[in-house]
């Protein structure tokens, strides 16, 4: 075996082949630029599940005078609704899944409204009395919120009980659709510079054809004759995924933690290590993929 | 060393065997013209020896080995014990005279040292030494056939076959082609040359086997092409 006349073979194909092999190393580079984004886009929803479900509360909300009356047909929530309310999430029962929880009277909702309304006219209008009395509860597992939803809806005095993870749930499932989609374009993508790697190898051995008949006549070992055919291949799918892979660290390095990050403080992005995680993966898919099309291309045109 | 026994071949779609029955041994040492018209099954014989094709019935044993149960992967190692020329001298354009032979040493990971030497001796065996870095454009056809013989003996093959190897080459020059073939015989090479070539084959007086439609209608010692040609 010698390695530099399959090197030197290779290089003679990639110069005969150039045009093809850019359209390989591009469409591997977007293809796989797509997985990495999902799989990042992935670990973002991960991260955010964990930190936002930590944080998400049980509310239930008490009725008030503007309350719909079907729901509440007695009117603003009396004192002894709150009693009521207080000794059932104290009880043996509820207890044990309660971390903690806490009374948020007309008052303070309405500050805490105003707080976040700041720059909304609807501020102006909204009195303390239309706001909620509520109780917040945190939950030692937000994922026994059924418990309390059931203890508590349709308790007199109490309008609704909301699991504010329900909120989250369509954040989340939105961009579990987007990342969907990136994967589900990353596929079509895949499956395009698949075919593309095997027609351009296909492409190569005809050009090459001359070669071909005559190393078989003098008796080259197949795996001679493919080697550098399949060379040729994985070579513009791994500066393809490179390439990927620099793109994945581009958008991580400059849109999301220098842009989105700067604009979200509250929020934990992926980071550097996330992307380069990624990459011997996609290096590995892109080498990969191009190996097993280019090594089936090419045997599939040597049989005949 | 070539041992071919009741050899059947029939091509898919084709009316008649391109190879009939056809039982043939060449020894060590032979110098075999293979002649006959177009279509008589010269080629097809060939392509069996060197195992392109594998005949529909019978069996074919060369250099011991048993081409019609080797296994394809040990097929390209028999192939490095034969040598081939064919009519259209198959070199590379865009290698040089040396690069053509080096190529085939190269393809089957001979060292870049053993190259080295076995190029420029066989070049000089064929008697273009100082042609070695012309390219085949540069070369006129006689030449170029020598730079194919020397490609096919570089690594000393026990079989030269030699598919019409003068077909394309003007009487003069196929007479030095044809004295180069039978100093490699005189080493020990054995050759099977197919031709058309009366001329050649006359003057030769060597063993001549002719097929006719697929089947061996004559297999003579120092003969001729034919009685009536």
């Amino acid at each position: 075996m010698r390695f530099s006349f399959v090197f030197s073979e290779m290089g003679i194909a990639i110069r005969r082949n150039l045009s093809m092999i850019v359209s390989v190393i591009l469409v591997t580079f977007i293809s796989l630029t797509f997985v990495g984004t999902a799989g990042l886009l992935q670990q973002q929803i991960g991260s955010m599940k964990t930190y936002w479900y930590d944080k998400a509360q049980v509310a239930i909300y008490l009725c008030t005078k503007t309350s719909p009356q079907e729901i509440c047909p007695q009117g603003e929530a009396s004192q002894d609704v709150q009693g009521t309310i207080t000794e059932r999430l104290d009880s043996a029962t509820l207890a044990p899944y309660i971390d903690k929880y806490y009374f948020e009277n007309h008052q303070q909702a309405f500050e805490t409204f105003q707080k976040e309304f700041k720059d909304n006219s609807v501020a102006k209008y909204v009195t303390p009395e239309q706001l909620n009395e509520t109780f917040w509860v945190n939950l030692k597992d937000p994922n026994q919120a059924p418990i309390i939803i059931e203890s508590f809806n349709g308790l007199a005095g109490v309008e609704e009980v909301k699991d504010q993870r329900t909120y989250l749930d369509q954040i989340f499932s939105m961009l579990n659709i987007a990342s969907l989609a990136a994967i589900s374009i990353a596929g079509l993508m895949l499956f395009s510079a698949v075919l593309l790697i095997s027609t351009t190898i296909r492409l190569s051995a005809v050009m090459r054809r001359r070669e071909i008949g005559i190393m078989r006549l003098v008796g080259a070992s197949n795996f001679y004759i493919q080697l550098p055919f399949i060379l040729e291949g994985v070579v513009a799918g791994v500066i393809g995924s490179l390439l990927s892979g620099a793109a994945i660290v581009g958008i991580v390095q400059f849109f999301v933690q220098g842009f989105l990050a700067s604009q979200l403080p509250f929020t934990t992005f992926v980071g550097l290590g996330d992307a380069l995680a990624l990459l011997p993966g996609l290096v590995l898919v892109g080498a990969g993929l191009a190996a097993i099309a280019a090594a089936t291309s090419i045997r599939r045109y040597l049989r005949v | 060393m070539i041992s071919i026994s009741q050899v059947t071949k029939a091509y898919r779609g084709a009316p008649r065997a391109a190879l009939d029955n056809v039982s043939l041994e060449i020894d060590k040492g032979e110098f075999v013209f293979l002649v006959g018209t177009s279509g008589s099954g010269k080629s097809s014989l060939m392509r069996m020896i060197l195992r392109e094709d594998m005949p529909t019935s019978g069996s074919i044993h060369v250099l011991g080995e048993n081409l019609v149960g080797i296994p394809s992967r040990r097929v390209p190692h028999f192939r490095r014990k034969l040598g081939v020329v064919f009519q259209d001298f198959r070199l590379l354009p865009n290698k040089t005279a040396a690069q053509n032979v080096a190529f085939s040493l190269e393809v089957i990971g001979k060292s870049a040292g053993f190259i080295a030497e076995a190029v420029p001796d066989v070049l000089r065996l064929v008697g273009l030494e100082e042609k070695a870095n012309s390219l085949p454009s540069e070369l006129s056809g006689g030449e170029q056939q020598r730079i194919a013989l020397a490609r096919a003996i570089v690594n000393k093959p026990a079989i030269l076959l030699a598919d019409e190897p003068t077909g394309n080459l003007d009487p003069a020059t196929s007479e030095g082609i044809m004295a180069l073939l039978e100093r490699i015989n005189l080493s020990g090479t054995t050759i099977v040359m197919a031709t058309h070539d009366v001329g050649i084959v006359n003057r030769g007086r060597r063993r001549v086997v002719e097929l006719s439609q697929g089947k061996i209608v004559r297999d003579e010692r120092s003969s001729g092409y034919g009685l009536d040609r």
